[in-house]
């Protein structure tokens, strides 16, 4: 039911995704030769072995078509797959690093999280948004986990996953919360999609997303209903020492940490905290500001109730996939997340003023014309 | 040598700050400082860099040294820092700690 929803909207964004079929494509490619391997082939290998080598990097590369040729480890898998790879910086600035075998039964509780939130943030996307990997093509999904010594950050670099182990006394392990994988593939996503720029209003309405479908990943993995969910980024992310229950609060922003050596949680609830910050403060607020758009959506799940997943999160994710551009602002946001959801569950249904409310609340009118 | 230097961003989107003046430290470690400064040819950077075009939740940073009659001042996402300057950041939010 769900399925001719998403492709029929699909179907009628003229345009964008113009001449994009519904239907996924396969790449006939196995993950198992990595592009080193293939890159040797293509250097060392007979004219025969070279062409072959040479047109599997190149059908790896057109996948999305702007990714620069020869980048590491894009391959996409034969048969769809699950195509999931850890491995172990081995707190050096390496990437991607050894590649861990067997990650799902490793004993290193790092590598085995970040297996388990790739793997959780892969099913969620496929099985109930019908997206096959980052790409929607079955790209590999790269993790690397003990990224540098102590380092205080996960990230995605355009390509992988990264995670640090924390100094240990400020923060735990990153891939200790399933959230943040689900954060930084999101930013995988998102760069495939709306590739909504990394700076102020588009890069915090970028890491909103990431803390959407990332909280919606965890929420899936615990069962739990908007009502019943905690709707926190980073739970148990900070030490002990720390006074804080988490990174961020979609529920409420601004409300996640208040403590003498990190401060106090700094993200607005609401359009008129709103802070316009120079780039070179986290490129304009990216962090920051994006508690505007989480609370939005968070307001919304709780409007429509239920598993924020099945209905919000897909309102959002076609929005993301198919209405935003890479400079859309919250204002955007609010009237393609309205659009889409009249022309999923109808005009003035409950789920469309669910939207409104949940933008109308953080000061954002949204506009229908 | 005094020194400042901002965090900004990444997950935590936390920000942090070091300040401090060589002088105050140990003889060895203002030394280890100021080897680190020169070798990351700081007073050459340009004062800015544009932005990464792909990833997220990398740390930016805004590092100013003041140095015999010299201030200088660079802003600069982690990606975009060369081995060298990354050491040096490290090694001063270490020592904010």
């Amino acid at each position: 039911m769900c399925r001719n929803k998403i492709q029929n909207i699909r179907i009628s964004n003229v345009g964008r995704k113009a001449g994009k079929k519904p239907v996924i494509e396969r790449i006939p490619f196995q993950c198992i030769v990595p592009p080193h391997m293939l890159k040797e082939i293509a250097k060392r290998g007979d004219p025969k072995q070279r062409e072959l080598a040479l047109k599997h990097l190149m059908i790896s590369e057109r996948i999305r078509g702007r990714r620069e040729a020869f980048g590491e480890f894009y391959v996409a898998t034969s048969s769809g797959a699950k195509c999931l790879n850890v491995f172990d910086a081995k707190n050096g600035q390496e990437l991607p690093g050894v590649q861990v075998q067997d990650p799902a039964n490793s004993t290193d509780e790092a590598v085995k999280e970040a297996f388990g939130g790739a793997d959780a943030t892969y099913d969620m996307y496929h099985d109930v948004f019908e997206r096959t990997s980052i790409d929607d093509k079955g790209m590999c999904i790269n993790s690397t986990v003990h990224y540098e010594e102590k380092y205080d950050n996960a990230f995605w670099d355009g390509r992988q996953m990264v995670y640090g182990d924390g100094d240990g006394k400020l923060f735990n392990r990153f891939t200790i919360s399933i959230d943040v994988i689900g954060h930084e593939l999101t930013h995988g996503v998102t760069e495939h999609e709306a590739g909504l720029a990394y700076s102020n209003q588009s890069g915090a309405l970028n890491e909103s997303m990431s803390d959407v479908f990332g909280s919606l990943v965890k929420q899936r993995a615990l069962n739990q209903t908007a009502a019943g969910a905690d709707w926190l980024i980073g739970e148990g992310l900070l030490t002990s020492d720390v006074n804080g229950k988490a990174l961020r609060s979609m529920k409420e922003p601004g409300t996640a940490y208040d403590d003498p050596v990190l401060g106090k949680d700094p993200q607005p609830a609401h359009m008129r905290d709103y802070q316009k910050l120079s780039l070179s403060e986290d490129n304009g607020g990216v962090h920051i500001n994006s508690g505007i758009p989480n609370r939005a959506f968070c307001i919304t799940a709780m409007e429509i109730g239920g598993y924020s997943w099945e209905k919000t999160g897909k309102i959002w994710y076609i929005t993301l996939r198919d209405r935003l551009r890479s400079r859309s602002n919250f204002q955007d946001a609010a009237n393609k997340t309205y659009q889409v959801a009249g022309v999923m569950y109808g005009s003035g249904s409950k789920e469309q003023l669910a939207v409104k409310k949940g933008w109308s609340t953080v000061g954002i009118t949204v506009k229908t014309k | 040598m005094r020194i400042r230097l901002e965090r900004t961003g990444g997950f935590a989107g936390m920000r942090r700050e070091v300040a401090l003046d060589t002088e105050t430290l140990p003889s060895d470690e203002a030394r280890k400082l100021q080897e680190m400064v020169n070798a990351a040819g700081f007073f050459n950077l340009p004062e800015k860099f544009p932005l990464p075009e792909r990833g997220a939740d990398y740390f930016v940073y805004r590092l100013a040294i003041e140095a015999e009659g010299k201030k200088h001042t660079v802003e600069i996402s982690e990606p975009a820092a060369t081995p060298e300057l990354r050491s040096l950041f490290q090694t001063l939010m270490k020592l904010g700690k």
